[in-house]
């Protein structure tokens, strides 16, 4: 079931390295973009969502204050305030469950075509699905980052881990804790979860927003450390693969990325309102965005 | 932060590892390594594979015992019990085999490990004596002649060392890695490269003679028959090779060609690819096509054996198939407990009075721990099996 997903990736990535003058480095790299790009409308949907319940939050400690001895009506007053709204609260985590299969097996892909053992090799010619591939194996595994400077910096082995490569690819998984936490907060920013030293743990137990916020937070400190601790076992191709792919994530996150990726799937704007319906039985707060100034009437 | 809060977050960082994990679900180097040795007048079933190696005994699979050379009696450990002949990397500087030992004289075995090493190896007594550090891993067997040691290394190059002093005597760059035993073919060494090339070399200065471009990696050793080369390789195609180094013909294959492949009196010679075929070809015909017949559900990565009118062949999906050589038709198969995969090449032990056995012995490995070697007979009956 999982070779569903992983052939394909291992056969493109084996096409872009013929294509791209067999430069496995840069066959990496255009495949990670290639499928951020594509994986961009899940990704959105996945960002929508959680911007939305961020903004229902206010709403939200309101009806916990309300309802604070009665679980249930609190329950159904949430719902209701999601139906109202139109948000799904786990919505954000469909567009997840999509995406991170399609991220693994691209990540394994990189594993698996850059076999380097017999043991390895043996699977990769079950995963070819186009012919006329199997010529290309075994697939480059040194490479210099700047070819006229090899002194300076010798040549990599891709399928070695940086402890085992020369010392200066000991820098990847540090490139790679800093992209990671470097994505890590933009998401945050972007998605308006900021750390709030208010919400305390009774809240974010009962809130699923505050649960969230607090989950990204501790991801922002977590994720980092883990992808560059994984980034100093694992080959030097995978923490190519991480670096450029926290490049692009920060690329989509940033304003500009963001538009121009909006103009090509034709997505909302980021900074559109969202307008937030109120439950019946609640009083409507003012709609800073929306408020408009009552002009007097002339008499 | 709540317990509740803590449990979610340590449920989201074990499903990231287990699905980071599953890459390294196969992080082996290799498969064993199953053949015939003589060490004192004596023929042992040698299996090398992971932290060890061992020497069997043909007849029933069990490690052959220690004897004291001037007595005869069995070597003891501390505690009484017979010792047997299994040398453990894990105490030995932690050693990685695949390839096969190469007894040198009646007490030295050399054991090439993946460490980068050579080791020296005291065989009546199963105790390193010296370390000998080679410049890269080796994953293929050596081979030894007239006091050179060959030695392919996974990564590329094959180097000859000399059996006295093991210093080097020369070595021959390859781009890619040699994951197959060198041939030894009258002055000449013959060895594939996963760069794409059989080459040939001469034996005492490892100048290069003739390098064939088979258009796609090679990882077996060359069949030697008839004064032709027979070899396959992963751009699905098999070859037929003069000993100058020119391809005579070839024939398309299924997926890639991994093992040597066999020949039989009548001069067919009998390959599997990687798609669980095997194919019977007339080497006297420009390899013309006697048979080709789909046998297994997965892969076959090991060459077959021809065993009186039989095929045999084991596969990725665990199964050993007996097949007749005539058309191919399926004669029996037979599964291994727990379907393991069967990628290591196989050995046939045809009986005799030093292997003390008198029936054909068809030995199969498997990377199952409790079935690393499997013994059958000619009809496809298990008769022991490695470790018990």
């Amino acid at each position: 079931m999982w070779d569903l997903i992983l052939n394909p990736f291992v056969t493109i990535l084996a096409w872009l390295y013929s294509a791209l003058n067999q430069d496995i480095v840069l066959a990496i790299i255009v495949l990670t973009v290639i499928i951020r790009v594509l994986t961009w409308p899940l990704f959105a949907k996945q960002q929508e969502s959680s911007r939305r319940m961020q903004q229902l939050q206010p709403q939200l400690k309101k009806l916990q204050e309300k309802y604070k001895n009665d679980k249930e009506k609190m329950s159904q007053a949430q719902m209701k305030l999601y139906r109202e709204n139109k948000v799904n609260p786990v919505g954000g985590c469909f567009p997840m469950l999509i995406q991170f299969p399609i991220l693994i097996g691209l990540y394994q892909a990189i594993f698996f075509a850059l076999a380097a053992t017999p043991f390895q090799l043996v699977d990769l010619s079950e995963r070819l699905l186009i012919p006329g591939l199997d010529s290309l194996i075994p697939l480059q595994r040194l490479w210099s980052p700047i070819p006229q400077l090899t002194d300076l910096l010798p040549t990599l082995d891709l399928t070695l881990a940086p402890t085992e490569n020369p010392p200066y690819a000991l820098a990847l998984p540090l490139l790679v804790l800093i992209t990671t936490w470097a994505q890590q907060k933009l998401t945050m920013s972007m998605t308006g979860q900021k750390s709030s030293k208010k919400d305390d743990d009774d809240e974010e137990d009962s809130n699923p927003g505050g649960q969230a916020a607090a989950m990204t937070k501790s991801m922002t400190t977590i994720m980092p450390i883990m992808f560059g601790f994984f980034s100093l076992s694992f080959s030097v191709g995978l923490s190519l693969y991480f670096v450029t792919s926290n490049l692009i994530g920060m690329v989509q996150y940033s304003p500009q990325g963001r538009r121009v990726l909006e103009r090509v799937f034709g997505g909302k704007g980021d900074e559109a309102p969202v307008e937030v319906v109120f439950a019946d039985d609640e009083p409507s707060p003012k709609k800073p965005r929306r408020s408009k100034k009552k002009k007097p009437r002339k008499k | 932060m709540k317990t509740s809060q803590t449990l979610r977050l340590a449920l989201l960082l074990l499903c990231l590892f287990s699905l980071t994990a599953c890459v390294g679900g196969r992080m082996g180097v290799s498969w064993p390594s199953v053949g015939l040795i003589d060490l004192n007048g004596e023929q042992h079933i040698a299996l090398a594979y992971n932290n060890d190696v061992a020497l069997l005994t043909p007849s029933n699979g069990l490690p052959a015992r220690l004897l004291n050379p001037v007595n005869g009696q069995p070597l003891r450990d501390n505690d009484g019990n017979p010792r047997s002949w299994i040398f453990r990397g894990s105490d030995n500087g932690g050693g990685q085999f695949y390839a096969q030992p190469i007894p040198i004289d009646s007490e030295t075995m050399l054991i090439a490990d993946n460490n980068k090493r050579l080791l020296r190896v005291d065989s009546v007594v199963v105790e390193l004596v010296r370390a000998i550090p080679i410049e890269d891993k080796v994953v293929a067997s050596m081979l030894a002649a007239d006091g050179v040691l060959y030695v392919p290394f996974q990564d590329g190059g094959l180097g000859a060392y000399s059996l006295d002093g093991f210093h080097e005597l020369w070595r021959v760059p390859t781009e890619e890695g040699i994951w197959a035993k060198p041939l030894l073919v009258d002055d000449s060494i013959i060895f594939p490269s996963l760069d794409h090339h059989l080459y040939a070399v001469d034996r005492k200065n490892g100048a290069i003679q003739w390098a064939a471009d088979l258009g796609g990696a090679v990882a077996s050793t060359p069949l030697l028959a008839n004064d032709r080369l027979y070899v396959g390789s992963f751009n699905k195609r098999f070859f037929e090779i003069s000993l100058d180094g020119v391809i005579l013909s070839s024939y398309e294959t299924q997926n890639w060609v991994w093992g040597t492949p066999a020949i039989d009196e009548d001069g067919f010679v009998y390959l599997a690819d990687l798609s669980g075929y095997v194919h019977a070809l007339d080497a006297e015909a420009g390899l013309a096509l006697r048979w080709s017949q789909q046998i297994a559900e997965r892969g076959i990565r090991a060459g077959p054996l021809v065993v009186d009118d039989r095929v045999v062949v084991a596969s990725r999906d665990g199964k050993v198939y007996w097949l007749d050589r005539y058309d191919g038709a399926l004669i029996n198969a037979r599964e291994v407990d727990d379907r393991p995969e069967l990628l290591g090449d196989m050995l046939l032990l045809e009986p005799s009075e030093t292997l003390d056995i008198d029936e054909p012995l068809l030995l199969v490995t498997s990377m199952h721990d409790g079935r690393l070697l499997i013994a059958f007979g000619i009809d496809g009956r298990q008769t022991w099996v490695y470790p018990r």
